[in-house]
């Protein structure tokens, strides 16, 4: 870190001691390097920001830097980040994990984060397999995929994490990808400043379970920044529109981005504490309430 | 590799300076990373030869740091490292698990290929005469660099028969 009248943090201010363990090649490693950056450019110290995550392989990702983090419960990432920004507004919050966590067993939280809008950046590390349990069908699993729980091909369409949020409403939606670790910093940099719920997908290779296709080289010849493709990120249909060729093409940058944001549930919250406070009885007298008169 | 908001055609020296001292910062950065995945698993040969390949990152990139500031003293900065990305550095996914000291050294010399490319697409678009000639140089430093690297593959005594690939798990079923 360092200081020149008031605090500057670089990148290094935000990486812990602790090694990453994923194995070599992986995509994670970027995606790190990316938050680093991201949160370097914000500028917040690490004390501010708690970094929550489920469980797989992208999910170990808080340890690796030096913000408060939770390592949780599988596909609840999402649900304990709320409940840290709602007991401390101030903290930065991030959550992050890997595709099976956010769209199947924690698929049912994200509708909830988005309608209200929780002032929460959701970062998937979406590598289209169960890595760390060795190699399973996940939710964005292409159709055909074989793998050692589909061994002659899977039959189910996987899920469009894109258009999955963008249908709920999320007011920020952004796809990045190791293939331009500038660009996705500068995306999970935008994603963390929108006020509300911010969601970047990011397209990580599996090098030991993944697809040829989908490793780095595979992930290039199909990548198409939306900037150049001159998309206009307030046009929400059009985003959706784009968002339809999850799986063929690799669209990088800002789907969508609410030109007008809603208030976040923490506003809300604040709006409705600040009405209800004149009625409210001094703390000493809380006791009252539970007392039969 | 990737560049973004970089005009070769007016680009300054100092400008051309300071990208060529990020481009060996990232490709520094990047073995130092590849060395530390190596000792995660158990890899101590190929992390030797990145550790290495961070000595020769950091060399050069203090050569062009003098250089710098014999020229421009510390006037700031108008480049950053978002302006470039995997410029000499390896790609993520050069590192592989239980990787032969072949292996490692193959990745690193594609990365000097990959960074002698860069500077030779970029030349036909320099204007200025001495950025042309800082690039020049570099783009040469790259053959110098592959030689290095090459020199350091003849020594190597033939890989075993057995790929570092399978050492690692297949999807089976479970």
């Amino acid at each position: 870190m360092s200081t020149t009248g008031t605090l500057e943090y670089t990148p290094k201010d935000y990486k812990s001691d602790l090694k990453p363990i994923w194995c070599p090649g992986c995509g994670d490693f970027s995606v790190v390097q990316g938050i680093y950056r991201a949160l370097a450019a914000i500028g917040r110290p690490p004390h501010e920001i708690a970094f929550v995550s489920g469980i797989g392989c992208s999910s170990r990702i808080p340890g690796y830097t030096t913000a408060y983090g939770f390592n949780s419960v599988h596909g609840r990432a999402l649900p304990i980040a709320q409940g840290i920004k709602l007991a401390n507004p101030d903290l930065l919050v991030l959550a992050a994990g890997g595709d099976g966590d956010g769209f199947s067993i924690g698929g049912g939280h994200i509708a909830h984060l988005i309608r209200r809008n929780m002032d929460i950046t959701y970062i998937v590390m979406d590598n289209q397999i169960y890595g760390l349990t060795k190699g399973q069908l996940s939710p964005t699993s292409q159709k055909g995929r074989v793998t050692c729980t589909s061994r002659f091909g899977s039959l189910e369409n996987p899920v469009n994490p894109l258009l999955y949020v963008l249908a709920y409403g999320a007011g920020f939606v952004a796809q990045a990808s190791p293939t331009d670790l500038a660009g996705m910093a500068a995306v999970i940099e935008e994603a963390i400043r929108y006020p509300g719920f911010a969601f970047v997908n990011i397209q990580s290779p599996c090098v030991t379970y993944g697809e040829e296709g989908q490793q780095i080289k595979g992930l290039k010849a199909i990548s198409e920044s939306l900037a150049g493709l001159g998309h206009n990120p307030a046009d929400r249909l059009a985003a959706m529109d784009l968002a339809q060729h999850y799986g063929e093409k690799m669209h990088l940058g800002v789907f969508y981005r609410n030109p007008e944001p809603p208030p976040t549930y923490g506003d809300l919250v604040k709006e409705r504490q600040a009405l209800l406070s004149k009625d409210a009885l001094p703390k000493e007298r809380i006791l009252d309430l539970f007392i039969k008169k | 590799m990737a560049i973004r908001g970089i005009d070769f055609t007016t680009l300054s020296l100092k400008d051309a300076l300071d990208l060529a001292i990020l481009v060996e910062e990232e490709a520094q950065e990047r073995y130092e990373e590849f060395a530390a995945q190596m000792d995660q698993h158990r890899t101590p040969d190929a992390a030797k030869f990145f550790r290495y390949m961070v000595e020769n990152e950091a060399k050069h990139g203090r050569e062009l740091s003098s250089r710098r500031v014999q020229l421009f003293g510390d006037a700031p900065r108008s480049v950053s490292r978002t302006m470039i990305y995997d410029i000499e550095a390896p790609d993520y996914d050069a590192a592989r698990a239980f990787m032969s000291p072949r292996r490692a050294m193959e990745a690193a010399l594609a990365s000097e290929v990959k960074a002698h490319g860069f500077f030779e697409a970029a030349l036909p678009a320099i204007k200025d005469a001495e950025v042309h000639a800082l690039f020049a140089e570099l783009r040469d430093e790259e053959v110098l660099h592959q030689n290095l690297v090459k020199g350091e593959l003849a020594k190597l005594p033939p890989d075993s028969a057995v790929s570092d690939e399978d050492f690692v798990d297949e999807p089976a079923p479970q």
